[in-house]
């Protein structure tokens, strides 16, 4: 299995080599030509996105074909890609390559790891203890509170808080696997899509110019999609409760008040808040760093969410978060492979911004509805991350409605004249990811947990079609009724 | 203080189970049994990126185990003493810490890892922290090693690590545990050398009559350690060093033949042993010799 793996990669990295080298060739004459990194979007080949769908389609498929391959060696499949694109697109366009591949790395990158890593490392340090006993009011509370928490903590770290107390306190339960299917519907997906904080696509979107409280527009939508879940959770908890024939909790003996340990870290959790913000209102002017230039207040916030991690490490006990199973594989994970993802989306990126005159015009030609952004950003994020695919139609619907004006322009100008297509590629992009175990990052984490714990859970065909696709695509058509059409 | 529970966490590193037979003459003062443990790290089958948990891969590593644990429990059950097998998924450390509670075990055995690197240092992390945080006695086990000495690479196998110890005392409470504890090895140990090291850092406040009497207090001390080992039937000889302790520890250690060294440990909070260390910590780092630290 192995070596037919091994040989079926090395073939694939011949042809993708020998078909990238020749993006070089177009791409020298267009730089020849005097195309700066304004041009590149309109003389980028269609096939230098290839790398991107590469990429994100390793991220879908090495998990469910080779999972143990991709286990050990996920890191040299990003860097494969990355490579694949950079190398070609460095000779193809020289200087303007480099300051593209610096700007997202030093301006997107960069910060989105540090905010993940930071809301990672402080929610890690707080600790849930007590005894709880599942019954369907509880369980339904504590959903409710994750997705609350989600757009304040992150999706990770309000998953990453709650799951392992879900799973305690209803140990005694026969059916579980719903309570973590919706777990991940609420807390890992839909909770975060208020805040930039809740969710990465709307970081990205906040990097990019969207205002931090522009996101709790989509309140009524999040409120709708909530209710409805929780509802329907209520709803099976009691039937399943009753089925399993549960007159009372089991009472071992072992009754230990419910109590949070390291709530110092709310502190710390209100800097990253307190920081993101103050870097989305304060100007305090540039720095160019290696030539990208970048905001004071960007890089003082960066400084300031690195610094709450320190803290938060500092302070709270190992074994607190030994306690909570702390680890730094996760984000380690995360910090690897979206350096391929970023690195690889550039040409995508730059030909969606061209608008009609990039390779990608008849796709802007086909998305024109809100509808339409709604859903496909959405289908689109449920089976690649969302993260990327937001940013993906964030630049198509810009490209379509202000073709090379510059980005944090087309941003404010979206915002004032076109809000709602912004509110359906963030909602899509956000609620969407709970679709599919790969649509958003806690979600995986999420059913890693579980399964380590002890809880069967569906395969990633199972969740998809027993699960996702009736529940969440009701609630989705109900969403594109009220809002979208 | 005698041990009847040993808990012995492996990774199946090469003289594993040399070391663990090595330990075996513990039947003959209380040994009934021990508990084999191997914790799956949770990164090995866990947080497959996007993919959740690799359950085959830890039913395989669980069964593989098993079936290595199996063979241990039928060399362990021929001498005598019982034992029990506990696999888990974790986190190394915590896990070992947390079942070492459980299960009220009476000594800690931890292995070595070879003496590499630009610290050359014959304990990984997973070890220092196991020995930093440990509440009960800790072994150091190192059962083959090779290290250098006069410029020679020397490979030294410790199999008979009861037969000399070296009981290095600050005549702090945990090193008057320790003397316990040798006390209840007394059919397994040959004979005993008693250490004590008058360090730098109180040397140097102290004039030449002040030393003196250090001196000479110091040796009273020793003598009365060497008492009690004696009356309890263990040979035992005393040794008085002078400088950094580490060294000296080491030095005696070699001088006297020693198979072992045991000392008390103190625990220190994570500042304190970021900055300073603690002596006894240096010593199972830098120490060729098995070295037991009882907290």
């Amino acid at each position: 299995m192995r070596k037919s793996i091994m040989r079926t990669s090395e073939t694939i990295i011949t042809a993708f080599t020998a078909a990238l080298a020749s993006l070089a060739l177009p791409a020298a004459a267009c730089a020849a030509g005097g195309g700066g990194h304004a041009d590149m979007g309109v003389s980028l080949p269609l096939y230098s996105v290839l790398p991107f769908a590469g990429m994100l389609l390793s991220i879908a498929l090495f998990p469910l074909l080779a999972p143990k391959f991709w286990h050990h060696h996920f890191g040299k499949v990003s860097a494969f890609w990355a490579v694949v694109l950079v190398v070609p697109l460095v000779l193809g366009y020289q200087g303007a390559a480099v300051y593209e591949i610096l700007h997202i790395v030093l301006a997107d990158y960069v910060p989105f790891i540090i905010l993940l890593g930071s809301l990672y490392t402080v929610s890690g340090g707080i600790l849930l203890k007590g005894t709880l006993r599942g019954t369907p009011a509880l369980n339904t509370g504590i959903l409710a509170i994750g997705t609350i928490l989600a757009s304040w903590m992150g999706t990770t770290g309000a998953a990453m808080l709650l799951i392992r107390p879900l799973l305690r306190a209803n140990a005694h339960r026969q059916n579980r696997t719903f309570m973590v299917v919706f777990f991940i519907f609420l807390v890992a997906n839909v909770g975060g899509s208020l805040t930039p904080l809740g969710d990465p696509p709307l970081f990205l979107g906040f990097l990019r110019g969207v205002p931090f409280f522009w996101t709790f527009h989509l309140l009524p939508h999040m409120l709708v999609a909530a209710g409805i879940l929780l509802t329907l959770y209520y709803l099976l908890d009691r039937h399943y409760y009753r089925r399993e024939g549960i007159t009372a909790a089991p009472d071992d003996g072992a009754q230990e008040p419910i109590r949070i340990e390291g709530s110092y870290n709310f502190i710390f959790l209100a800097g990253i808040v307190g920081a993101v913000l103050m870097s989305g209102m304060a100007k305090w002017g540039d720095i160019s760093i290696l030539g990208i230039h970048r905001g004071v207040q960007d890089v003082v916030r960066d400084g300031l969410l690195v610094l709450m991690a320190i803290l938060s490490l500092a302070v709270t006990p190992r074994t607190l978060r030994e306690a909570n199973a702390f680890t730094w594989f996760p984000i380690q994970e995360v910090a690897i492979l979206f350096i391929g993802i970023f690195l690889t989306m550039i040409p995508c990126l730059k030909i969606l911004q061209a608008g009609s005159q990039g390779e990608l015009g008849f796709l802007i030609a086909a998305v024109r509805e809100p509808l339409h952004y709604f859903w496909i950003t959405g289908i689109l994020s449920a089976f690649l991350d969302n993260a990327p695919t937001y940013l993906t139609f964030l630049s198509t619907a810009m490209g379509g409605f202000y073709p090379g004006v510059a980005e944090s322009e087309a941003v404010m100008l979206l915002i004032e004249e076109n809000p709602l297509y912004l509110l359906a590629i963030s909602a899509g992009a956000v609620f969407f990811g709970a679709l599919t175990y790969i649509g958003n990052a806690p979600n995986f984490m999420v059913r890693s947990i579980a399964e380590e714990a002890g809880t069967p859970m569906p395969t990633f065909f199972g969740y998809l079609f027993k699960y996702s696709a009736p529940i969440l695509g009701s609630v989705f058509v109900v969403i594109s009724i009220i809002f979208f059409i | 203080m005698k041990i009847e529970k040993i808990l012995f966490p492996t990774k199946f590193r090469e003289f594993a189970f040399e070391a663990l037979e090595s330990l075996l003459v513990l039947k003959d003062v209380g040994l009934r049994e021990v508990v084999l443990h191997y914790v799956i790290p949770r990164e090995e089958v866990g947080f497959v990126p996007y993919g959740g948990y690799l359950k085959d891969e830890e039913e395989r590593l669980r069964e593989e185990t098993r079936i290595r644990f199996q063979d241990w429990q039928q060399s362990l059950s021929a001498h005598g003493i019982g034992s029990k097998i506990v696999i888990e998924v974790g986190d190394p450390v915590p896990n070992v810490l947390a079942l070492a509670e459980k299960e009220k075990v009476d000594l800690l055995v931890v292995g070595k890892k070879k003496k590499t690197g630009p610290e050359l240092s014959f304990v990984g992390s997973h070890t220092l922290q196991l020995i930093t945080r440990s509440t009960v006695p800790t072994l150091v086990s190192k059962h083959m090693v090779e290290y250098e000495s006069s410029g020679q690479m020397v490979t030294r196998l410790n199999d008979t690590i009861f037969q000399r110890p070296l009981l290095a005392t600050d005549w702090s409470e945990p090193s008057g545990r320790a003397l316990e504890l040798l006390l209840s090895m007394k059919n397994v140990v040959g004979s005993v050398s008693v250490c004590h090291v008058i360090g730098v850092k109180i040397a140097k406040n102290l004039d030449k009559s002040g030393l003196h009497l250090l001196e000479k207090e110091s040796r009273k001390r020793l003598d009365r350690y060497c008492e009690r080992l004696t009356a309890a039937g263990i040979p035992a000889a005393p040794h008085l060093g002078a400088g950094r302790s580490v060294l000296e520890i080491i030095r005696i250690a070699r001088e006297t033949h020693a198979t072992m060294i045991m000392m008390g440990t103190t625990g220190k909070d994570r500042l304190h042993e970021f900055f300073l260390g603690s002596n006894s910590h240096r010593v199972a780092e830098a120490s060729e010799l098995p070295t037991l630290l009882v907290p």
